[in-house]
């Protein structure tokens, strides 16, 4: 066990399959000399070569489309798309066609192939280099969508998303990829559609999505403080959500609050908040709480972002208000 | 034409034929109700599939596009599955839950289309990468249009398959329309795909759309140039638009008058005459053929006719492979 960065762990996922699997191979812009924008990519160039690991021009279309064709004819490529907001370059080659291929030609197609994006909120990146895009991509039915949210998780569910037969859009969070925590040395698989409790509580749900993990668990410290126990449940994959577990915290807590990152409009919280209602509506004591990003562009001047994007005291409030206190 | 093998003459013919029968028949069966969604007629545009399919070998991959639909019969798919697909039926190359686009397959070469034409340009280009780390010589065949030639992932592609040097051969069946917008006027060089082979450090040739042998003999160069440099190419063959967009169209943007002219140089037909002048055929060998295809046909039609409806089990189980 050591200590390492959650961009050592995703390093270690794709050296790991590298090398347990020659059909993995890895391109996209940067990815190759210059070890990826974030570095999660350093050093494989070396390891693997040039025919594995491959820098590609700015051409998103191209890259998903490549990595389509690459996985229906017998290999497990992985794709960065550098930015989650760059994917929408490649929207319909994600949306329409990683994910319905194998629906649209039969099913002798699989489609074994991980697009790794790096998204959210990065302290001045702006309009366009700022999104969370779950809520863009889980309208498409056939995409498994993966939202690690630490260096451990992040590690095991890569491994798990190449493993897979299916196409598996891997969202990386821009303020996660210098976060440590201790990590194995030995090999370990998270399964893909498996939410974890990241703290019990009997009092309030909070179903919180990418960096909202660490803002639910620090507003669930103070509230504890207050007399009020919140249970977080980090869903980890976002398609298909792992609705049994929400269900399940739901019953004992009967209050739920959901947080994103993402715009509040057409959100994940929309979605599980709706999914609640229909299959748990009788344990509600409260209605369903949503905390999100503001229906805004996301600014460039820090001070005006951090408002934009969901604070631990709007968490804190959100609980406080399912739980009428 | 002497120079050619009889043999590989009567495929090229056989293979062209069989196209235009299965477009034809096509049309026939949309007009009788038996297709729930939608036909783009390729009559008249077959020969260059009816070619360049021709010089697909084993481990080649293909990816073709929303006109001259069977041409995925060339590379070994049965009429039957194809007219089932077309029919929406569970016997269909893809259990009939797709339709006109979607009659490859894959054990065959077959990479599929995307309806959104010209963004599945990438999924040949991923074909080619597979073939370049096999190093066997194989190559990926990407078929589109002149409009089609025109859209960002199009072009996205072919720079992705030159940059990384990929065995992939760009085919543009240019047959003057986009729905009813004259690539003449609308686009900005005589030969979209081809011109612009250029800027993308590819080689290209133009051929006649409905000359076969001059596409055959363009088609080859330029694979045989794929398979030993492992680099990619670019044919664009030039021909025009027999029939509407999809049926029912009346084609009012256009000159009926250059319709009739282009209908009348038919390469089908010159083909044939040829091939009988020469003596290659007799009239008995080709009317045989003709009845040997058309009978082909008309099983698929009845198979598609009598083949089950697919269900939402197919549905549900198409959507995802399963996990080992």
């Amino acid at each position: 066990m050591a200590v390492k960065t959650y961009a050592q762990a995703v390093n270690e996922a794709i050296r790991e399959e590298m090398r347990r699997d020659k059909h993995v191979v890895l391109f996209g812009e940067d990815v190759a000399k210059h070890g990826g924008i974030f570095q999660a990519t350093k050093g494989l160039l070396e390891e693997f070569g040039g025919a594995r690991v491959k820098d590609t021009p700015i051409a998103e279309a191209a890259i998903v489309g490549t990595a389509i064709g690459a996985a229906a004819t017998g290999l497990r490529p992985i794709a960065e798309i550098m930015y989650g907001d760059f994917l929408l370059v490649a929207y319909h080659e994600v949306f329409h066609m990683a994910a319905k291929w194998r629906f649209m030609h039969g099913d002798e197609f699989k489609i074994p192939m991980v697009i790794r994006s790096a998204q959210g909120s990065a302290f001045g990146a702006a309009c366009e280099h700022s999104n969370c895009v779950e809520p863009l991509f889980i309208h498409s039915p056939g995409l498994t969508i993966i939202s690690p949210t630490n260096a451990y998780d992040v590690k095991g569910l890569l491994k798990s998303a190449i493993r897979s037969n299916n196409p598996v859009l891997f969202l990386e969070h821009k303020q996660f990829y210098k976060t440590k925590m201790e990590v194995p040395d030995e090999e370990y698989l998270i399964p893909i559609g498996v939410a974890e409790t990241k703290r019990e509580g009997k009092d309030c749900t909070v179903v919180a999505v990418g960096l909202m993990v660490g803002r639910a668990l620090e507003a669930a410290d103070i509230l504890s403080r207050e007399g009020i126990e919140v249970e977080v449940i980090d869903p980890r994959t976002i398609a298909p959500m792992d609705y049994n577990a929400i269900y399940n915290s739901v019953a004992k807590t009967h209050r739920l609050v959901v947080a994103e990152e993402s715009n509040l409009t057409g959100g994940l919280g929309a979605e599980i908040s709706a999914r609640v209602m229909e299959n748990a509506f009788f344990e509600l004591d409260a209605p369903v709480g949503r905390v999100a990003g503001l229906d805004v562009p996301i600014p460039y001047n820090v001070e005006l972002e951090v408002q934009v994007v969901p604070s631990v005291e709007k968490i804190v409030a959100a609980v406080k208000t399912a739980c009428n206190k | 034409m002497m120079n050619y093998d009889p043999s590989l003459l009567k495929k090229l013919y056989r293979n062209y034929l069989a196209l235009r029968e299965a477009e034809k028949l096509m049309v026939e069966i949309y007009y009788t109700g038996k297709v729930p969604g939608h036909i783009h007629s390729g009559e008249g545009e077959e020969a260059t599939m009816a070619a360049v399919l021709e010089l697909m070998r084993e481990g080649d991959y293909f990816s073709g596009h929303h006109r001259v639909l069977a041409s995925t019969y060339l590379t070994g798919v049965p009429f039957r599955q194809i007219f089932a697909e077309i029919m929406g039926k569970r016997t269909g190359t893809a259990r009939g839950v797709s339709g006109c686009n979607h009659t490859c397959d894959l054990s065959k070469g077959g990479l599929g289309t995307s309806s959104s034409l010209g963004c599945d340009t990438g999924v040949a280009v991923g074909a080619a990468y597979t073939c370049k780390l096999r190093g066997d010589g194989s190559l990926a065949i990407k078929e589109y249009g002149d409009a089609t030639s025109s859209r960002g992932p199009v072009h996205e592609g072919m720079v992705l398959a030159a940059s990384w040097e990929l065995p992939v051969l760009f085919v543009s069946t240019n047959n003057t329309f986009g729905i009813s917008g004259d690539s003449r006027e609308l686009l900005p060089t005589k030969h979209p795909t081809a011109d612009r082979a250029q800027g993308y450090g590819m080689p290209s040739e133009v051929a006649q759309g409905n000359d076969i042998l001059e596409i055959y003999e363009k088609a080859k160069k330029l694979m045989d140039y794929i398979r030993e440099t492992g680099k990619p190419a670019v044919l664009e063959t030039m021909n025009y638009r027999w029939r509407g967009h999809f049926e029912g169209d009346l084609c009012a943007y256009r000159d009926e008058k250059e319709a009739e002219a282009a209908m009348k140089s038919d390469g089908l037909a010159k083909f044939e005459k040829e091939l009988l002048a020469k003596k290659i055929m007799t009239k008995k060998e080709v009317e045989a053929m003709k009845k040997e295809i058309a009978e082909e046909l008309a099983d698929a039609v009845k198979f598609g006719e009598e083949s089950p409806a697919p269900t939402m089990d197919d549905v549900h189980t198409m959507m995802l492979a399963e996990e080992n």
